[in-house]
């Protein structure tokens, strides 16, 4: 089961935004410090706090809350 | 995490999660976060201009810098500009610099195409390297302490004995780039071959960023590769170890003198536990020979140490290696304050060695300035925590050794050559042979041309995003004109690297946006397409070219562009925006010489 609110303060912490401002709307066209950078960051940073590998081919792009969430849920789903 | 760290303060909690080496990286993001609103004793800027990207780098050098004391502000630079980068570092008063160039992209995969490059074009880039780096090292001759990372090969040889043609030319860039390192007394390599070996090819590179976006390394490598140079850096200034106070029972011998009597102390080269000793004795004698001082602080009545250093056929040190001898009953704190007092310095920049819990904890309690490290338990890793601690006492120091080797760097031939060339930034820019290739609304460009303007941040003026569609729009249309810019160089083709587009209006030419790729800034391209934008403009009839600058959180670098290429700065409003015009016939910015200019369509 996916820890939403980890997933939401973990972005928090990555992209440098109040975690409680992190939803369906956050995506990387809505936060500023959001760059392909950051992104990769936020891929190795989801990788550790979560215990996943993220296939080569989602890594670019989850690019949004709700994608993360879909991602991620399927891996840790498929892990249980 | 134990529990009784989470009943610790949220500094402890922060300070131990940047200790264990198993924090992930959201946990150190938020150690850092909480340690960096403490207040500092020293802060330090620090830049990072790298060849890849390496963001995660300053992280962990953030890291290791707050670990070692020193609150590092971390600057990058952009992508492969090393000159450029120094110069914006020194203009934003950074004084300490991580250069960092990279193998595999000096050309693109270049260890792919190297065993078909002939021999001319190797040499080429040989002095390319060689110009780049020097021209940048010249620019940080102000900094405090300033590392190069060597060369590395990111992927394996074929042939088992090693010594392919990457190998050789790995070997052959990086004898280049410590020669051009010896010319700076404030510059020190970094031997990133053995940051390599020390983490292992497997866990140093992470393919999928590498390709995605050119960045070839893990958390792992690049926190390694950060320890190192704190180390070297002697944390930032935080401390400058110059003395070794040892114990010597269990420390410098096994056994204990006063029990075991001179012949019953282990230091056998070829018996166990004895070997062990015997090892860390030459590596404590080579760091004297490296000019740090040697001292004893020890328990003992001082005639049985005397004989064991006067006539113990298994003792490498010797008495005349030693300074200062405090040999008695003494606490070690008190013995450590005489010691430092007999030498003239201070304590922080003594290192203290013993394998008594109760000693070392005496030490860090009363003598926190001392930098204290207690002999494994566990014998085996006694040379490794060794090597440690040597790193303290002499990764920031040019030793003896390592001059001589800098002088047979001097001598070699090569360099010298170059060296008789008069070099200077123009000239290096000459060398490269660059070509720009204008293409003006070239629909196979269109999807290009709309990435790029999707993903150009630093270098992009007015950061208008166009879809394909658009490009498209505005390539058919006969009210705007749509420039592609190719770069090349003698080493081949950096592709589209940028776009201008130009919309006409009856007698203006407005400049709608002008972006670059990172890749190629700090060469002149910038200016150089311009006379040929406004030759079109002039041939349009536009008597007047107007532009404008619009801020982003992340294009200041651009901000006075137009200015710098003679425009005439018509408005400036509050949010930062500005507007420029030029009459088409008083524009006289010309190509930069070392460019040549093409254009099509």
């Amino acid at each position: 089961m996916l820890d939403e609110k980890a997933l939401q303060e973990l972005l928090g912490t990555v992209l440098e935004v109040d975690p409680a401002t992190v939803g369906p709307a956050t995506d990387m066209d809505t936060v500023e410090s959001w760059d392909s950078l950051r992104h990769m960051m936020l891929v190795l940073a989801l990788e550790e706090e979560f215990g996943v590998q993220i296939p080569d081919e989602d890594a670019g792009s989850i690019t949004s809350y709700p994608l993360i969430k879909l991602v991620l849920g399927d891996l840790l789903s498929a892990r249980a | 995490m134990s529990a009784e760290l989470l009943d610790a303060g949220p500094v402890t909690q922060a300070r131990a999660a940047l200790e264990s080496p198993t924090s992930t990286l959201p946990q150190l993001l938020r150690a850092l976060a909480v340690l960096e609103r403490e207040p500092a004793q020293r802060t330090v800027r620090l830049g990072v201009s790298a060849a890849v990207t390496v963001d995660l780098l300053g992280i962990h050098l953030r890291r290791h810098g707050l670990l070692a004391g020193t609150r590092l502000e971390v600057f990058q630079g952009n992508h492969d500009d090393p000159i450029g980068d120094v110069e914006r570092f020194v203009a934003d008063g950074v004084d300490h610099l991580v250069l960092l160039p990279f193998f595999d992209d000096l050309l693109p995969s270049l260890e792919a195409q190297l065993p078909g490059l002939p021999e001319s074009t190797v040499d080429a880039l040989e002095d390319r390297v060689r110009l780049r780096y020097r021209l940048a090292l010249e620019r940080a001759g102000g900094m405090a302490a300033v590392f190069v990372g060597g060369f590395h090969r990111s992927g394996a040889p074929a042939d088992v004995s090693g010594r392919d043609v990457v190998a050789v030319a790995v070997d052959r860039f990086n004898a280049a780039l410590r020669e051009e390192v010896a010319r700076f007394p404030n510059t020190r390599f970094l031997d990133t071959e053995d940051v390599l070996a020390a983490v292992g090819r497997a866990a140093a590179f992470d393919p999928r960023f590498w390709f995605r976006a050119k960045a070839p390394y893990t958390g792992t490598y690049l926190d390694e590769l950060a320890r190192r140079v704190t180390a070297a850096a002697r944390g930032f200034g935080a401390h400058y170890l110059k003395v070794l106070a040892l114990d010597c029972d269990g420390t410098l011998w096994g056994g204990v003198l006063g029990e075991d009597g001179p012949h019953g102390i282990a230091l056998d080269p070829h018996d166990h536990p004895g070997n062990v000793f015997w090892r860390v004795q030459h590596l404590i004698a080579g760091l004297r020979r490296q000019g740090v001082v040697l001292c004893l602080v020890t328990k003992n009545n001082p005639e049985d140490v005397d004989e064991v250093f006067a006539g113990h056929p298994g003792m490498v040190l010797r008495d005349e290696d030693l300074v200062v001898k405090k040999v008695g009953w003494a606490d070690k704190p008190s013995s450590i304050r005489e010691l430092a007092a007999e030498l003239g310095v201070g304590l922080d920049s003594i290192a203290f060695l013993d394998d008594s819990s109760f000693e070392c904890e005496a030490v860090r309690q009363q003598l926190p300035m001392v930098t204290t490290v207690q002999v494994p338990s566990v014998l085996s890793d006694y040379p490794r925590v060794l090597g440690r601690l040597a790193e303290l006492l002499v990764a920031g120091g040019v030793t003896d050794e390592s001059r001589d080797k800098t002088e047979q760097y001097r001598r070699r031939a090569r360099a010298q050559a170059l060296q008789a060339q008069a070099v200077d930034h123009e000239s290096y820019l000459r060398s490269l042979q660059l070509t720009v290739e204008l293409r003006r609304d070239e629909r196979a460009d269109a999807p290009r041309v709309s990435e790029l303007s999707q993903k150009s941040n630093q270098f992009n003026l007015t950061t208008r995003r166009y879809g394909v569609a658009d490009v498209e729009r505005l390539m058919g249309s006969d009210r705007h004109t749509v420039y592609s810019l190719v770069v090349g160089d003698r080493f081949g083709s950096a592709g589209l690297t940028g776009a201008v587009v130009v919309r006409w209006d009856a007698d203006v030419a407005d400049v709608e946006s002008f972006f670059l790729s990172c890749r190629v800034l700090g060469r002149g391209i910038e200016t150089a397409i311009w006379p040929l934008v406004v030759a079109d403009a002039v041939g349009r009839g536009a008597r007047e070219l107007r532009a404008s600058f619009l801020p982003t959180a992340k294009n200041a670098q651009v901000a006075e562009f137009y200015d710098r290429l003679g425009l005439r700065l018509d408005t400036a409003s509050e949010d930062g925006a500005r507007t420029y015009s030029v009459g088409t016939a008083d524009f006289t910015t010309p190509v930069p010489e070392w460019i040549e200019m093409t254009h099509a369509g």
